[in-house]
């Protein structure tokens, strides 16, 4: 090789700049008028894609060869469990079944009717799949007593739930309270046939 | 080296451009359509096809595969040979691939109103349309790689390799995940059930995002952007490590929606992973694209094009910063099933792909008619529109998400849920729906404000649809000193089929274990077929689109478990042909409907709330269902579809499917007369009667089961 043609070939190898930058251009990258400059990887990005590797490789030996508990969805769940299990309080010793008429459990009750009992028992009390609580006809009983086994252990082959996971003692009673203070004798709009047998209002 | 003359001919890709448009408008308007069905089920007028379960699969195909698509088209066939110094190798081709995926646009909007649909999210066409959208895809990739073979550049640029991968990508998923068994013309059965039904379903869904909305976007990035900023791109070296980065991690990430279902756990710890690792890779495409601005940024103040091109590169680095977000399992468990999902992927369609999208049209439009844009200004308007339009989308998401999430887990201090009735936690982000739509109404509108200024546009200037080039025949020969993906992007067809291995790998060894390891799916003795009045009632929860706001899949959570009774085992669904776990808790979630719980509805309130959702709860969204109690079931299919079914591997008897007919109508009697004693009167042959014993069966097989029968650890 002629030192004319080593001269050659280092110009051949200059890059060309990219003037608003001070970057280097790649030589012969040039595609419809775009070219590339050769700018090398950012180094944060390089680190952020190491850092997310190593996270993988850690979660997985984490699961496969130390079979971490927190990466097991039922261990974990177990554990939520027996923890909600503990830190759950009991009703209260003096919990007495009874009509409450304050007008705060009143509220209550209401709110509760209206998110839960309503889809079955309809809004104003007149019934639709569910025996309308307006009326004197009752299927299993019309005190508090009566209702209050119904609501807790339902009849759940005739589509009434039981309640008592769902809901507290306390709301129970006020909700029935509800029925019996508020709802019961007022006029519902499209009231369902008696149900039941007709008995004496206590109340 | 012969200098050669060539013309590129313009009028393929302006027609894309202009379906592009209509799509995209038709996509948005449907897309508010939903939104407005949600707040208001009235608004669907009881009207089958204008119900959200219908209209929702008709947004997200719609704004997927006619907008994005058709805009990918649009990009490719203007690129495309520009980029390699030749004309598109066959305008028939080309015409064809237009015609036939307006067709497969018409035909799916028609059919999917319709209820026709296999009920796979973003999957839902039936096997005629697939086996069209196959072929069309074939046309497309056999134009693109012949145009690519002839061409005079030596090398292929990054925007190709990511044309590329998208089509070999885009034929697998589609393949693989359409699968089905025809029972009709417009009925089939996929081949996978439950676990393995949903892991493919969302390898092909996730990836759909993938290689759908993200590499060809990228692609187009790379051509448009530095295009319009006249500017060279950022880092080669970049290019090709996100791109193999890129394609070689997305592929593995499906599982990150199936976090905390029944899918085993090895399944799920990769879908983590793999996303975590895809930050980088994606953001490698972020900073290239940002990057090629430097310099350029005194441009971007006063150009739209610039302008929608950053908040559209910006998007993507959002989304894809949150995506892996949510795929952490303690994330996920409470984004999941919410609103939030719905926020994130609007970010990445609303921003990215509709930025790219508009920036690319703003673009073209005055290179295709020769003369200015008709409105700076008025482009401008539609940027700001866009941008808000999309933040007021997405930031009440995120805030609805979360709060309808904490709702649904809260307990009171005695141990009871706080929030015992579903509808209390939608009634609580309705208002936020509210302003969704609103921001919907703005994107749409800047939408409108761009086909005004196209069309004005496109008067003022004339057509230009052939245009001149020229450049230097392709040598062969030496190629001097070059590294091995330099040489690699002179040899298309290798560089295809090691992108091809790429993609193939992550899906590989992800469903192998999955279809052939039993453990992975433990047997549940007690859980058995569903009777053919059950398949019925499944078939119509399918068509009508309940599954769009229903789930399916209980997680193991104390609160799930308290809401909806006990978790779901990845057993229990093997007969289900296709799963039906679903992605958005619009409703309760109906997997243990059945079950004599929590949920339990005896069949007289099925009947009046599918009838009347607003009778049993005046605050209820969910569309009422009246056609269901005047349809007669088709009694004529039944047979062939338990026939379908026991080829795909449920075990029907031979007995079974030759009394299928008197089966069916012995239970539907049953129920029907149960129904007539509760003073409903209803006839024994219609749909609700199916879909009311479907509801009732949901769950309930795990109850049956003596202690020896389960097998769950
Ligand atoms: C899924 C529908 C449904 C829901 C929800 C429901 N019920 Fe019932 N309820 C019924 C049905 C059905 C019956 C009748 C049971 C029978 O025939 O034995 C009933 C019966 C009752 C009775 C007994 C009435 C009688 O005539 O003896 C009471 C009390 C009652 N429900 C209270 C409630 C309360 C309180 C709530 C809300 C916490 C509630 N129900 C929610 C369906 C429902
Ligand atoms: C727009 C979303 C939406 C669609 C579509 C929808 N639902 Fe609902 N669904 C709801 C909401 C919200 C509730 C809760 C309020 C209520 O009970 O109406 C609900 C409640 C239910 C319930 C009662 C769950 C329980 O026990 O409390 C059932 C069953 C049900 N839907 C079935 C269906 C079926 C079947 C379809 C399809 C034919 C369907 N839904 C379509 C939103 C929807």
């Amino acid at each position: 090789m002629t030192t004319d043609e080593i001269s050659k070939n280092k110009d051949q190898e200059q890059y060309e700049i990219d003037t608003l930058t001070n970057d280097r251009l790649i030589k012969d990258h040039e595609y419809d008028g775009i070219k590339e400059l050769d700018n090398d990887l950012p180094p944060w990005w390089k680190w952020l894609f190491y850092i997310s590797i190593a996270f993988g490789i850690i979660y997985l030996v984490r699961l496969w060869v130390f079979q971490s508990e927190d990466l097991y969805q039922v261990q974990e769940y177990q554990k939520d469990m027996e923890e909600a299990a503990s830190i759950v309080t009991k009703p209260a010793a003096d919990f007495e079944i009874k009509v409450l008429d304050d007008p705060a459990s009143l509220a209550n009750g209401k709110d509760t009717y209206d998110k839960i009992c309503q889809v079955c028992h309809l809004i104003d009390g007149g019934g639709l799949v569910g025996p309308n609580f307006t009326d004197n006809y009752w299927i299993h009983g019309n005190t508090m007593e009566d209702m209050y086994q119904i609501v807790t252990d339902g009849v759940i082959e005739k589509g009434m739930i039981p309640y008592k996971d769902q809901l507290s003692p306390t709301q129970r009673l006020e909700v029935l309270s509800y029925i019996i203070k508020d709802l019961h004798g007022t006029t519902p709009a499209n009231p369902k046939a008696p149900q039941g047998e007709e008995l004496e209002w206590p109340y | 080296m012969a200098i050669e003359k060539f013309t590129y001919d313009n009028k393929l890709a302006k027609s894309f451009a202009v379906v592009t448009i209509l799509w995209g408008v038709v996509g948005f308007l449907v897309g508010l359509i939903a939104a407005l069905a949600i707040l208001w089920p009235s608004v669907s007028m009881e009207m089958p096809f204008l119900t959200f379960g219908r209209v929702r699969p008709l947004h997200t195909n719609a704004a997927i595969f006619a907008f994005v698509g058709n805009a990918i088209f649009t990009g490719v066939y203007y690129s495309l040979p520009r980029l390699l110094k030749t004309p598109i190798y066959s305008k028939i081709l080309g015409w064809l691939h237009f015609w036939g995926w307006q067709l497969i646009i018409v035909l799916a909007a028609v059919s999917l109103l319709a209820g026709i649909t296999t009920g796979k999210e973003y999957a839902e066409l039936e096997w005629p349309i697939d086996i069209l959208i196959a072929a069309v895809w074939v046309i497309f990739g056999w134009n693109m790689i012949a145009t690519i073979l002839n061409r005079r550049t030596r090398h292929i640029y990054v925007a190709i390799w990511f044309y590329l991968a998208t089509f070999v990508t885009v034929a697998v998923l589609h393949i693989v995940n359409s699968f089905e068994l025809p029972v009709s013309l417009f009925k089939s059965y996929p081949l996978y059930a439950g676990v393995q039904d949903a892991l493919v379903q969302w390898w092909y869904g996730h990836n759909a995002v993938a290689f759908f909305l993200t590499t060809p976007i990228l692609g187009l990035m790379y051509y448009f952007v530095p295009k319009a900023a006249n500017r060279p791109i950022y880092s080669y070296k970049l290019s090709i490590i996100h791109f193999w980065a890129l394609i070689f991690i997305y592929i593995w990430a499906g599982p990150h929606h199936l976090l905390y279902s029944s899918t085993p756990d090895w399944a799920q710890a990769l879908g983590v992973v793999f996303s975590i690792a895809l930050i980088a890779p994606s953001w490698g495409g972020m900073i290239n694209g940002l990057l090629t601005l430097r310099g350029a940024w005194d441009k971007v103040r006063q150009d739209p094009v610039l302008k929608m091109f950053v908040v559209g590169v910006t998007a993507y680095g959002m989304s894809t910063f949150e995506g892996p977000l949510l795929s952490l399992k303690s994330v996920n468990a409470i984004s999941h099933f919410t609103d939030w999902t719905i926020a994130h992927v609007h970010i990445g369609t609303l921003g990215w792909n509709g930025m790219l999208t508009f920036g690319m049209l703003y673009w073209l439009f005055p290179r295709f008619y020769k003369v200015k844009l008709y409105s700076t200004s008025l482009a401008n308007t539609h940027f700001w529109l866009a941008t808000l339009g999309m933040l007021f989308f997405a930031i009440p998401l995120y805030f609805a998400g979360f709060t309808q999430a904490l709702m649904w887990k809260q307990f009171t201090p005695e141990g009871y849920l706080k929030y015992t009735n579903f509808l209390e936690t939608y009634t609580q982000i309705r208002t936020m729906h509210l302003l969704r739509a609103f921001g919907g109404v703005m994107y749409l509108t800047g939408a409108v404000l761009m086909v005004i200024n196209l069309i004005k546009t496109a008067q003022a200037g004339k057509f230009a649809r052939y245009e001149e080039d020229q450049a230097a025949s392709r040598e062969s020969g030496n190629h001097g000193a070059e590294t091995f993906h330099r040489r690699l992007e002179r040899k298309p067809v290798t560089f295809t089929i090691l992108a091809l291995v790429a993609i193939l790998i992550g899906g590989i060894v992800e469903f192998l274990p999955m279809f052939l390891i039993k453990s992975n799916i433990p047997t549940i003795a007690s859980v058995k077929p569903y009777t053919p009045l059950e398949l019925e009632g499944r078939d119509i929860y399918i068509r009508e689109g309940c599954y769009n706001c229903h789930s399916q899949m209980i997680r193991p959570f104390r609160s799930e478990v308290e809401r909806y009774g006990e978790y779901s085992k990845a057993g229990e669904n093997v007969y289900d042909h296709p799963f039906q776990w679903g992605s958005r808790r619009t409703g309760p979630d109906l997997a243990r409907e059945g079950v004599k719980g929590k949920m339990y509805k005896p069949d007289s309130w099925h009947y009046e709330h599918f009838v009347n959702p607003q009778k049993t709860n005046i605050q209820s969204i969910m569309p009422p269902y009246p056609w269901l109690a005047s349809n007669d079931i088709d009694v004529d299919k039944i047979p062939a579809k338990l026939r379908a079914m026991k080829k795909l591997g449920v075990p029907y008897s031979d007995a079974e499917i030759e009394n299928a007919v008197s089966a069916l109508q012995k239970q539907a009697q049953g129920i029907a007369e149960g129904l007539r004693q509760s003073g409903i009167e209803v006839e024994d042959q219609r749909e609700i009667i199916a879909l009311i014993a479907y509801m009732q069966r949901l769950g309930t097989d795990i109850g049956k089961a003596s202690a020896s029968g389960m097998t769950s650890k």
